[in-house]
Formats: C-alpha cells, sequence, structure tokens
C-alpha cells in the first residue's frame, strides 16, 4: 500500500514538474501571461510625498487594467539619486520593476552631476501629471507681485526658498533674475514643506515650488507660475504668466512632472510586455475610477497630463538643454 | 466665560465618547513606544488606511492617544534595559538605568511616569491657554537662533564628560563626525559614505541607537547574571506597591523641576525641526547645570530622570501648536497627522478653533484625557514590567538583540541597518569597556547633522557671513544664555569654595 502511494506520488509529481515546464515555455516565448507577480515601483522619495500621492491614484486603477497589484518601494535620499541608483542596480529587467519619480528635478540632478549608471540604460514612458513651478510669498510679505519681488531684488539679494538646487522651479527663477537684472540667493530647505515653512516663517522673502503644494496653504500667495496658461485662475487669481510676461525663452518645464520610466533592457528582452504596460496605462486616462482618485488625492484635475514615451523624451530633452545651460547656476 | 467653560465641558464630553479609540491606541502606544524602531510615526504610517476610515475626529483622537502613549513607554525599556526606545528617551537612561541597577527599576519606572503624566498633563494645560503666542514661537526661532538651540543640547556631552573631559570630547566629537556623514544639505555631494548608497540619507539613527545603547548593552549585561546588580531574592523583595508610591512621592517632591523642564519641552515642541531629542537633552543639561547636587548626575539621581522625561512629553502638546494654526508642523508625528486632516479636508489657520473647536481644542483635550489614563493605567503596571530586571542576562541578552536588529531593520526597511547597528553594537561595546560614554557619541550623531543643517543655511543666507551668528537680538540673547549656563557649575563651585 506504502509503495503503491509512493509510485503515485512519483507519477503524479513527475506530471506536474514536466507540466509546469511545458506550462512555462509559451509564458517565456510569447510573454502571455505577464505580469505573473506583483509590479514593484521604485520611488525616489520619502512615502507621503506629491510622487507617492500621485503613485497611489494611478496605481490603483492601473492595477485594475493590468490584472495585477502594485508595491511602492520607497528609497529616499540625495534628491532623488538613491532611489535611482538602487533601481538601476536591483531592479530585474522582466517589465516587473519600474521606477516612478519626478522627470524635473531627478533629470537636472543627473545634469549637474552624473549618476553611476547609463543614463540611456533607462527611459520615462508614462506621463502622469504636469505642475507648474510657481513664486510664491508670505501674506505678511510686503511684495505683493512678481513686479515688486524684481523692484526689490534691484536693491538688495533677495533670499529664495527651494527644495532644493536643481529644480526646475530653481531653474525658472534663475533665469527670471537674469533677465531682469535682480539679484536672488537660492537656499534649499530640502523638500516642500520646509520651502514652505522657510516663506511661512519669514527666514526666506519668497519661495519657488511646483504650484500645487502651495496654492491652498494659508498665508501664502502665489504670484506667479512658469508656465504658459493658468490653468487654475480660480485657485491662483494673482499668479501671472512669468515665461510670457517677462520673455524669458522657457520651453513649458512643469515643476512637478512625474512619470514612470523603466530600463531600456527591459523594453528590448519584452517588447510585448511593454507594449502591454502601454495600452493598460492608455485605459487609466479616459477611466473616471483614476479621476475620481485624483481628486480624492486632493490634486487638481487640471494637471493630470497625459503623456508617452515622446511627450517624456521631449521633456527629458528640454529640460537637459536648459539646465545644461544654466549648470553653473544650479550647482551654486 | 461661561459659555467658555461649556465649550470645554462639552469637549471633554466628546472626547470620552470616543473611549473605544482612545483606550486601545493608549496600550497600542506604550507597546510601540517601547520597541525601538516602533515609533508614533511608523505605527500611524503603517495604520493610515484604519485612520483614515474612522473620520477627522475619532482619526485625531486616535493618532493623538498613540503619539502621547508611545513618548511614556519610549522610557520603560530606557530605565529598565539601558536602551531608549526613541531617540527622544535618548537621555533617560543617564539616570535611570543605574536606579535600576541598584534593584530599584520600580520606582524608576514610577518617577518616569509620574513625570511624563505630570509634565505632559501640565504642558497640555499650558498649550491650551497659551495657544495664540506659542504659535508665534515659529516666526522668531530661524537657522540662527536654532544653531544656539542646537549647542544648548551639544553642551551635553561637556556635561556627561565633568568626570573625564577628554574622553568625554573624544566621543562627543566622534559622534559629530559620524553625524556629518551623508550627502551633504546644499549641493548634495556624499561624504564619507564609503560608497555606500543607504549612507547617502545620513546614518540611519534608529540603528545607531539600538546599536549604541541596546546591543552594546547586551554585550555588557552577559557578563553578570542579572540587570540589577541585586540578588534575585533581594530584587523579589524590593518589588512592592511602596517602591511605586516612593517613585510618585520623589517626583511630586519635585515638582517645581517637573514644571520648568517641561516647558523647555514645550517650547522645543513649538519649533519645527527641533524635536523630543534635543528637548531631553537640554533639559537634562539645565536640570544639572541649575542642580544644588549636579555630582549626583549619572548616578540614579531623580532629578536626572524627571528633566528628561518631562521634558520629552512636553514637546508632545508644542507640537501640534503650529501644525494646527499655521499648518507647520512642528514634527515628524505631526506632520503625518497633518496628511491624515488635510485628507478630510481639515484647513489649518487661527479660525479652526472657532470654525471646528473639536479638531482645534479636541487634540489638546484627546492629549490630557489619554494623560490620566496612562497616570491610572500604568501606575499599577511598574511592579509587572520592573519584574524584567529579574529574568537571568542568558535569557535576556539574546532577546534584546533579536527584538532590536528587528527594531533597526524597520523604519526603512534595508538589510543593510541591521549591520549598521551591529556595527555601532561594536562601537559602543568597547567605547563602555574604555570608558567612553555611548550617550555622548550619540548626542553628535542626532544632533550634529541638525546643526550642520541650520550652520549651513545661516550661511547661505547670509552668503558666507559669519557675523550673521550674532545678528538678531533673540539670537544674541540665547547665546548669552548659553554662555551662563555653560559657566554656572564652574561659579557654583567656585563660591561654594570662598564660602
Amino acid at each position: 500500500m506504502n509503495k503503491f502511494k509512493r509510485r503515485q506520488f512519483l507519477h503524479y509529481s513527475t506530471a506536474l514538474a514536466a507540466g509546469s515546464i511545458i506550462g512555462s515555455i509559451p509564458s517565456i516565448a510569447f510573454g502571455s501571461n505577464f505580469p505573473n507577480r506583483k509590479i514593484q515601483a521604485y520611488i525616489p522619495t520619502r512615502a507621503g510625498g506629491g510622487a507617492d500621492r500621485n503613485f497611489r491614484a494611478f496605481s490603483g486603477v492601473w492595477s485594475k487594467h493590468l490584472g495585477i497589484k502594485f508595491e511602492p518601494k520607497f528609497y529616499p535620499g540625495a534628491s532623488g539619486r538613491v532611489g535611482y541608483e538602487t533601481y538601476m542596480d536591483k531592479a530585474s529587467d522582466d517589465c516587473h520593476d519600474l521606477i516612478f519619480g519626478n522627470m524635473g528635478p531627478e533629470v537636472l540632478n543627473w545634469v549637474v552631476k552624473k549618476p553611476t549608471f547609463d543614463l540611456n540604460a533607462y527611459k520615462y514612458f508614462i506621463q502622469v501629471d504636469a505642475d507648474p513651478g510657481s513664486i510664491f510669498i508670505s501674506t505678511k510679505s510686503k511684495m505683493k507681485t512678481v513686479e515688486d519681488v524684481i523692484a526689490e531684488g534691484k536693491k538688495r539679494t533677495l533670499t529664495v526658498a527651494t527644495s532644493r538646487l536643481a529644480h526646475p522651479a530653481s531653474l525658472g527663477i534663475l533665469v527670471l533674475a537674469q533677465k531682469t537684472g535682480m539679484k536672488i540667493n537660492l537656499i534649499p530647505l530640502s523638500g516642500g514643506k520646509n520651502t514652505r515653512n522657510g516663506v511661512l516663517t519669514g527666514e526666506t522673502d519668497l519661495g519657488v515650488l511646483p504650484s500645487t503644494t502651495v496654492m491652498k496653504r494659508k498665508g501664502l500667495n502665489v504670484i506667479g507660475l512658469f508656465d504658459e496658461k493658468n490653468v487654475l485662475k480660480n485657485k491662483m487669481p494673482n499668479a501671472i504668466l512669468v515665461n510670457t510676461e517677462y520673455k524669458l525663452g522657457l520651453p513649458p518645464l512643469p515643476a512637478g512632472a512625474r512619470a514612470f520610466g523603466i530600463k531600456t533592457s527591459a523594453i528590448e528582452k519584452h517588447p510585448d510586455r511593454f507594449k502591454k504596460l502601454i495600452s493598460s496605462a492608455k485605459k487609466v486616462f479616459s477611466d473616471e475610477a483614476y479621476k475620481k482618485a485624483v481628486v480624492k488625492s486632493k490634486a487638481p484635475l487640471e494637471f493630470i497630463s497625459e503623456g508617452y514615451e515622446k511627450e517624456c523624451k521631449a521633456y527629458v530633452e528640454n529640460i537637459t538643454k536648459v539646465g545644461q545651460e544654466y549648470r553653473s547656476l544650479l550647482s551654486g | 466665560m461661561e459659555n467658555d467653560l461649556g465649550i470645554f465641558f462639552s469637549l471633554i464630553s466628546n472626547t470620552l465618547e470616543y473611549w473605544w479609540v482612545i483606550v486601545p491606541a493608549t496600550i497600542l502606544g506604550i507597546v510601540v513606544g517601547a520597541i525601538p524602531g516602533f515609533s508614533a510615526a511608523n505605527t500611524i504610517i503603517i495604520l493610515l488606511p484604519l485612520t483614515l476610515s474612522i473620520g477627522p475626529e475619532a482619526g485625531m483622537i486616535f493618532m493623538v492617544a498613540i503619539y502621547t502613549s508611545s513618548r511614556l513607554g519610549a522610557g520603560i525599556p530606557a530605565v529598565l534595559v539601558n536602551i531608549p526606545g526613541t531617540a527622544g528617551a535618548a537621555a533617560t537612561p543617564l539616570d535611570g538605568y543605574p536606579m535600576s541597577k541598584r534593584g530599584e527599576g520600580q520606582k524608576a519606572l514610577s518617577i518616569s511616569f509620574t513625570s511624563s503624566v505630570l509634565g505632559g498633563l501640565l504642558t497640555t494645560i499650558l498649550a491650551l491657554i497659551l495657544i495664540p503666542w506659542l504659535s508665534q514661537v515659529a516666526y522668531y526661532l530661524h537657522s540662527v537662533e536654532m544653531i544656539v538651540v542646537m549647542l544648548f543640547g551639544i553642551s551635553l556631552i561637556a556635561t556627561i564628560s565633568s568626570q573625564d573631559t577628554l574622553k568625554g570630547l573624544i566621543a562627543g566629537l566622534f559622534g559629530l563626525m559620524i553625524g556629518y556623514i551623508g550627502a551633504d544639505v546644499v549641493y548634495e555631494i556624499p561624504r564619507g559614505t564609503f560608497g555606500f548608497l543607504e549612507l547617502y540619507d545620513k546614518v540611519p539613527l534608529v540603528p545607531a541607537l539600538v546599536g549604541l545603547f541596546a546591543i552594546s548593552e547586551a554585550f555588557v549585561v552577559i557578563d553578570r547574571k542579572m540587570v540589577a546588580n541585586q540578588s534575585v531574592k533581594d530584587s523579589k523583595m524590593m518589588h512592592s506597591w511602596k517602591q511605586t508610591f516612593n517613585g510618585i512621592k520623589i517626583t511630586l517632591i519635585r515638582w517645581k523641576h517637573v514644571i520648568w523642564t517641561s516647558i523647555i519641552g514645550l517650547i522645543i515642541g513649538v519649533i519645527p525641526g527641533a524635536g523630543a531629542a534635543i528637548a531631553s537633552f537640554v533639559a537634562y543639561q539645565q536640570s544639572k547645570n541649575f542642580s544644588k547636587t549636579p555630582e549626583l548626575y549619572g548616578t540614579g539621581h531623580p532629578e536626572g530622570l524627571i528633566a528628561p522625561e518631562s521634558s520629552n512629553n512636553g514637546v508632545t502638546s508644542g507640537t501640534l501648536i503650529p501644525l494646527l494654526i499655521i499648518g507647520v508642523p512642528g514634527g515628524a508625528t505631526a506632520a503625518i497627522m497633518a496628511v491624515v486632516l488635510e485628507y478630510h479636508g481639515v484647513q489649518f489657520g487661527p479660525d479652526i478653533f472657532e470654525t471646528n473647536p473639536m479638531l482645534g481644542y479636541g487634540p489638546f483635550v484627546a492629549m490630557g484625557i489619554t494623560y490620566i489614563i496612562l497616570g491610572f493605567l500604568i501606575m499599577p503596571l511598574t511592579r509587572y514590567f520592573s519584574n524584567v530586571l529579574l529574568i537571568p542576562t542568558k535569557y535576556i541578552a539574546p532577546l534584546i538583540i533579536v527584538f532590536t536588529l528587528v527594531g533597526s531593520f524597520v523604519p526603512r526597511a534595508y538589510v543593510f541597518d541591521i549591520y549598521v547597528a551591529i556595527i555601532f553594537g561594536i562601537i559602543g561595546y568597547i567605547a563602555r569597556k574604555t570608558g567612553y560614554h555611548v550617550a555622548a557619541i550619540l548626542i553628535g550623531v542626532i544632533l550634529g547633522p541638525m546643526l550642520e543643517n541650520f550652520f549651513l543655511r545661516a550661511l547661505r543666507i547670509s552668503q558666507g557671513d559669519l557675523t550673521t551668528l550674532f545678528s538678531s537680538s533673540l539670537g544674541n540673547t540665547l547665546w548669552i544664555l548659553l554662555i551662563i549656563s555653560l559657566f554656572v557649575p564652574g561659579l557654583k563651585k567656585y563660591f561654594s569654595r570662598q564660602k
């Protein structure tokens, strides 16, 4: 009896093993069972920040269309460098591991100091938002408009709080200062919360950040946007369009441009999987559930920006070009 | 006035209706506070889905109860086994642990809990009364002033090293050097990271804390049969309600001490980016400076235990004030509370106290009620907690190592952090065996990066002009107070010799 059971067991287990090997062949060849495990998203900032908020809103709906859950992994530090280096070092290239970051500050970071990995070894392929950089002041400030700021900046050096030196918003104010002759001193305060506090407590004269993080804050007044239009006039009624008003000659460079990225080797090895990622992501943008998720996350619907490889590539090229032009200013 | 009292009592009654939130959150807070690595902030993040689903009022009460009780819980391992549950309790073992080693663990816990509850309760009431004025503190304390506040904390290195100045200063400077590892705050250029990405964001604090205090302590106690120096029989005999009441009495006699050290915590709590660690170091340092018996500090002196515990509980109410009034959180836990409240659409600002008193004053009322519940809940437990001292070290030392290594992994989920904890454990063990103070190293590790941050910011704002350090009236007043506090012990000695 025992012998029979053992033989039966051996038969069944051999059949099962053979079946699983045969069964796995089509999936390797055609990627038909992709994704077969959770999609891991490496996020190069802290949990609870803007990237986390955008990621949860998008991936929550994307998981429905892709048929699998997303798992965020946070690697903050050194302006995103820790997250990217970890992704390039540890992530697999089977299309299950993605990076989700803010293209602007992170690409500018590479302009200032090259990372250890090859910059062509990854690419952004799904952009989810476009949040313009803003100039903001405390409501207690004597300066009320960008014009006041420029006039004051011609008399004395103004201190400008920013999240980090290599940031699209920093770039915007540096170009404005250069064009108008005002004197500014950028003070990097490590993150949006500290930057807002710097202005609120009066330690700095003004600040620059993506507009979402400041537009609804009590005690702060958004007076300028580095963009070509103000799509949230009701929330930022005092904001003028600095790029056009002062003829800065800057291409549209949203300070917040969050996007998913992937290793280029993953695209080369699994083009079918990559296509599936894009086709399922496209469904997210047209899904009402995504809009609801964005509203729930308190981000403005107007800043949703549907973009793919082409749009992401254009953004990266633009910001790299402008960043290289002003590299000496960004690196202090 | 009658109307105000009416609102106040209705707030108390409303808050008490949430007893089903307060009681479990309080128990959970004590547990997570007592385990190194499991801070209130981590716990609130883990339980975020629950917090978001129970509505803003219940959510706020839940977070406040966890925050308050975890602060108190962090003192338990600090007193009993020389392991601070969080950085805010890093000054607690300086006098708490020597008492435990003498077999007075129950009394030490009782002092720690009484001073925590009284300090927390007092500052909660003060915060409620002084909200309009305290909320303005953040406007006056900029980088220059914060440099001096940090130096108040760092001067504790000199105090700790009073028995062997050279060794103390070497330990402190070593800690400061370790604290500067990581990317600099302005240009983000990595320094001293040895190529490890995991060190770009500074030396992780929890593994450093765990290594220096817990693991090194486990190595040291393994030489003995028990943590306490007394025999098991003696210690058992000493465990009685008498010790608990004795601890309460000792604290109540020193009520003035509780008041002024908890006020230090309240004021430091209001400053964004400061927090409980700096508050407890500053309070301990000032407590010793102005004590009639400074020579007893570090040997198991009740005042040396009251000061850090009152002050770090004073921080809890202080940290909420700038959050509610100007939307600027005083610390990490308050920042997470802000996320939850913003999710529910709560608008911060002075009018929150009129438009939504339950969310404006409610957190302080909840905090006060939590402290009262804590007082009744935890005092009877001192007797049982202190039984930890009776567990033979051959069992407790491996348990400490396992628990704390898990704790060091939790905040960032890096295996690397476990190695950091072990390395700091070895450093701590060598330091203890050769007479260097691990607390002096830790002060450098905690406060070094904060000091550097404010110093570089002040220099950047002034465009490299060092005279900026003496450019504000408030800053200059603080400098004078710092110098006075440094010379007080010497002057006191001089005058006592003259007599």
